[in-house]
């Protein structure tokens, strides 16, 4: 008895300094970060080692969201946020493609499956710097067409000052509502065929109501700046997106390949004896059954795109204003102009959308590892 | 006994088609290696946007040799850097991952899950504190306080793939060790260790190409003369009147290590790949 | 319902040849069962009959109809796999409608079927859970129902309960049974576990190493085996086989083992002459003791010396040397109390017992 409890502490001496070290450097520090964030700390002597640091509560945010000189962070949320949705639906979409194709056991499966996957081993400033040269205005992606007799392509890959889908950035909560609304509908819509009453207590009547109070508030709202800002999907960033979509559907490739893998060949049978299609078996029965790895797909595709630095510094540097990001702008603010503060408030924004999708996924997976 | 198979071999419809996606997908999937190496193999005067695609009239060799010596210190730091990180954290990772999976305590789950946060956090909103930290310990700059960053955030991760290995080898096994009196470390060198190999492999491959390709850190905690590969190439391509040989042929020997791990052991990579997104 | 027709089947995986020829009627509503050991090829032939697995020679036909060349979703046949199968993340009334939804049945149809073969099943109160939230034998049952929802011309069954414990396998194979009495579904059945291939056959048939060993009703290949091998696989404890020589004493045929001699009765296997070697087989229950005895000829009895006794219940397990060289096993009714070395009194049916070639293994009647 004694030797045993002599082991357990021997077991809890062993992860202490792992413990000590994520408490300080995660725990710690993103407690610092946010502190950080509520102060004044940047300009002359932002460097001292003992930096003068008052505190100014949530200026730095109500700046970044409201301040005249941010409309750049503003884009670069934009930016990040259309770039996370194109990168999750290029991303699952090709690669749960590739996964269904090489899943029919073509010939060659092995060397079609390294091609697919090989991005995912580079560096992002490797591949970074070629898809940089690959979409030269004049060169590269936009020449191709001539191979085949038609004109070249003109787009300006990742110069392009052209948006679409724009808002006014006035309207910011109202935009939210909407989005809130038309989230509760369709979540709603999901549930009413198994449980109807629910779908309309909790869903479908909350969504229509906060539509309707975006809809006729609209003028009450109040707005967000003094005058109208735009924003949109900078289309300067779709060569950005199709790099990464290049890097990452690999990887959900590999994800899917090895769900479908998992699956028993006695389910395959007993769908096509219950008369699926080869279409069907993936629509009914593969893909649903692998909603844990979707879910793992998501939580890690909207992580990198959270947090992408390497590609876009390499593909445009790392102050091009069309296809900026915050993690970019987070750089440029404090190693660049040297603002710890307005960087740290950057670096707290993003910690909390990434927060949003991955705290839910942990806590998931905790309550699943404790239940079994 | 049973084996699957297909109904029929015959050529269908559904077959060309298949082949056709995949040969388009593979083709585009290889564009950019094709464009790497063969702009790398062009004199800089042969270098000209509308004929990039075409292959250079000859090879032109010494592209390679000048990157290299423009990179060589970088070079020398990313190796330094990756296997003083990756031994560091795949060890640590190692013992915890046998903690975790096979000592158990009221709360290590939790604990667990604390670890596995630290995995998913952007970054940048450690920098500033850690960019504080390394230079109150005077580590800022050089590549001690990058190695330490790099195993600490590696830690995560490489407890992880260990935990989920580990849970694998039959607690019966630990069990009888411990009766035949085995404490805690005996049970660790005589029983999982040994079992380890694959688990070593795995974690230690995954570090390494982590480590190699990481970038941000590389760029705001060394000073130029300790930058890694990663900062040295996107120095070398970033400059505005570049000649596009030097970048693709750096980029080229940058991707090469990671890049033949993930060839010749692949295997070892995918598992590593799974293992940050499947649970158990 | 429709009547299966295997013709001529080979199965080759290369050069490989793993079924050789297979000649099988199955008659509408009859519920057949493929036995034999692992490897034999039982359930390859099961899923050519599927179509899960393409034939490399001969003809499969369901009905009237060929079927080689037919999808397994066109066969109208409905199959149970040993590990069920069940669509894990559907619940039970969706694992058990979804055949019909690819049908594209009507909502209208696709839930009365369900709620009757719930009803049948018992499996009411279950319909909205998830596989992985029932018993072992309630999935089975699942993967019965999700069968029976089709009506399909054929049941195909694939070791069904062998991963369910030894009292619930009990209990479904008589709910199998009852199951096949009422819907009389033409029924495939393959198993290795010759009880259950006794107990639910119409007839079995006995395969080994890809070629049938013989086809018949559950007693006929007890009591008749065609050759050993059958002898030795159905029935439990095994048919004690003995060799010997074939003795003419005063014009009596006798098969003799050494100081043992089990006579033959007239009218049987006429080609065993004076000389012939021969291999005797007898069945474990065939041996009496106790009251038993008396009911049989005086000449049909001997003595023996018990070497183990088990008592199982309602009747005993014996080990028993005869002659003092002669190994047997006995399985008689009652509990027999005998002690190790005890000599006891035994009687034999010998006009059960079988003779076999010992050259090539064949019985001989």
């Amino acid at each position: 008895m004694r030797e045993a409890s002599r082991d357990r502490l021997k077991a809890f001496l062993t992860l202490l300094p792992s413990i000590i070290l994520i408490g300080i450097f995660v725990y710690g520090f993103i407690g610092n970060t946010v502190w950080i964030s509520m102060t004044d700390w940047g300009g002359d002597g932002a460097l001292a080692l003992e930096p003068t640091m008052n505190f100014v509560g949530l200026a730095n945010y109500s700046d970044l969201f409201t301040g005249f000189l941010s409309s750049g962070f503003r884009q670069d949320l934009v930016n990040a946020v259309y770039y996370s949705i194109m990168l999750l639906v290029g991303a699952i979409g090709l690669g749960m493609f590739i996964a269904i194709l090489l899943d029919q056991k073509p010939k060659g499966e092995d060397i079609l499956r390294t091609i697919f996957l090989y991005p995912m081993a580079l560096s992002f400033i490797v591949s970074g710097t070629i898809w940089r040269w690959l979409l030269a205005p004049q060169g590269g992606v936009n020449v191709l067409p001539t191979y085949v007799g038609l004109p070249p392509l003109t787009f300006q890959w990742t110069s392009s000052t052209k948006a679409i889908l724009e808002f006014n950035w006035q309207n910011l909560i109202q935009i939210f509502l909407y989005i809130a609304s038309f989230a509760l509908i369709l979540v709603g819509l999901w549930i009413l065929k198994n449980n109807q009453k629910r779908a309309v207590k909790y869903w479908l009547g909350p969504g229509i109501i906060v539509g309707l109070i975006a809809w006729f508030g609209g003028g009450l709202f109040p707005e967000a700046l003094f005058m109208e800002e735009t924003h949109g999907f900078n289309l300067a960033t779709l060569g950005i997106i199709m790099a990464t979509i290049w890097q990452y559907s690999g990887y959900t490739m590999a994800l899917y390949l090895a769900g479908f893998h998992g699956i028993s060949q006695d389910l395959r049978d007993a769908a096509m004896l219950d008369g699926a299609s080869n279409a069907s078996y993936y629509r009914h029965v593969a893909i649903p059954m692998l909603k844990p790895i979707t879910i793992s797909a998501v939580i890690i595709l909207s992580h990198i795109s959270l947090k992408m630095f390497d590609l876009i510094f390499a593909m445009t540097g790392p102050d091009n204003a069309q296809t900026g990001h915050p993690a970019l702008n987070m750089y440029m603010t404090t190693f660049r102009a040297n603002d710890f503060a307005r960087g740290a408030a950057i670096a707290i924004v993003l910690f909390m959308v990434a927060a949003m999708f991955i705290v839910p996924y942990v806590v998931s997976q905790y309550r699943q590892r404790t239940k079994g | 006994m049973s084996k699957p198979t297909t109904t029929t071999s015959r050529i269908t419809i559904g077959t060309i088609s298949m082949y056709g996606a995949l040969f388009f997908l593979a083709l585009f999937f290889l564009m950019p290696a094709y464009m790497a190496i063969v702009t790398a193999l062009k004199p800089p005067a042969e270098i000209n946007l509308s004929t990039a695609w075409e292959l250079p009239s000859k090879f032109h060799w010494s592209s390679f040799s000048d990157a290299l010596s423009l990179l060589k210190s970088n070079i020398v730091s990313s190796v330094i850097l990756t296997v003083c990180a990756t031994t560091l954290s795949t060890v640590l990772g190692s013992l915890n991952g046998y903690v975790f999976s096979k000592w158990k305590f009221k709360g290590s789950e939790f604990i667990f899950t604390l670890f596995l946060f630290g995995m998913f956090i952007p970054y940048q909103v450690i920098l500033i504190p850690l960019f504080q930290t390394l230079r109150a310990m005077n580590l800022y700059g050089g590549l001690p306080g990058l190695i330490l960053a790099h195993v600490v955030y590696g830690l995560p991760i490489t407890t992880l793939i260990f935990r989920n290995f580990y849970s694998q080898i039959p607690t019966a096994l630990i069990e009888s060790a411990r009766l035949d009196g085995a404490g805690f470390f005996s049970v660790y060198t005589r029983i999982v260790f040994p079992l380890s190999i694959p688990g070593f492999v795995v974690t230690g491959l995954w570090q390494v190409t982590q480590v190699w390709n990481e970038f941000l850190w590389g760029i705001c905690l060394t000073r130029h003369a300790d930058n890694p590969i990663t900062v040295g190439l996107a120095q070398l391509a970033g400059g505005q009147a570049v000649s596009w040989n030097l970048p693709m042929a750096g980029s080229i020997m940058a991707a090469a290590p990671v890049l033949l791990i993930y060839i010749f052991l692949g295997r070892y990579f995918i598992r590593g790949l799974l293992a940050g997104s499947v649970k158990e | 319902m429709a009547n299966v027709e295997i013709k001529k089947v080979v199965k080759k995986y290369g050069p490989v040849e793993v079924i050789h020829g297979v000649d099988l009627s199955v008659h509408e509503n009859e519920f057949i069962v493929l036995v034999g050991p692992s490897g034999c090829g039982k359930s390859t032939l099961l899923r050519m009959v599927a179509g899960l697995e393409t034939l490399s020679g001969g003809e499969i036909s369901i009905g009237d109809r060929v079927v080689n060349n037919v999808s397994p979703k066109d066969r109208n046949v409905a199959m149970v796999f040993q590990n069920y199968a069940l669509y894990p993340h559907m619940t039970v009334r969706e694992n058990m409608g979804f055949s019909l939804k690819m049908r594209k049945k009507s909502k209208e149809e696709q839930n009365e079927r369900v709620m009757e073969a719930a009803r049948i099943l018992e499996l009411e109160p279950y319909l909205e859970r998830k596989p992985s939230e029932l018993s072992g034998g309630q999935r089975q049952r699942v993967a019965m129902g999700r069968a029976m929802v089709r009506k399909p011309d054929v049941f195909l069954f694939d070791e069904p309960l062998s991963n369910l414990d030894a009292q619930l396998r009990t209990q479904m194979r008589m709910e199998l049974r009852k199951m096949h009495m009422r819907l009389k579904t033409t029924t495939i059945y393959v198993t290795h576990d010759q009880i259950e291939a006794m107990t639910l056959a119409d007839r079995i048939v006995i395969l080994k190493d890809g070629y049938i060993q013989q086809v018949g009703t559950p007693i006929e290949v007890f009591e008749k085996p065609n050759n050993v091998f059958v002898a030795k696989f159905i029935g439990n404890p095994p048919m004690n086989i003995l060799e010997g020589v074939c003795n003419v004493i005063d014009g009596k045929r006798f098969v003799v083992i050494g100081k043992t001699r089990f006579p033959i009765q007239d009218g049987v296997a006429a080609e065993i002459v004076d000389g012939s070697p021969v291999l005797a087989g007898i069945r474990p229950d065939s041996i009496k003791m106790g009251q038993n005895v008396e009911r049989l000829p005086k000449d049909w009895w001997c003595h023996g010396e018990v070497v183990v006794s088990e008592i199982l219940g309602a009747h005993s397990l014996l080990e028993i040397i005869i002659d003092g060289e002669n190994d047997l096993l006995a399985e008689v009714e009652g509990r027999i109390v005998a002690h190790p070395g005890e000599t006891v009194r035994i009687g034999f049916e010998f006009d059960r017992m079988v003779l076999f070639d010992p050259e090539t293994k064949m019985a001989l009647y």
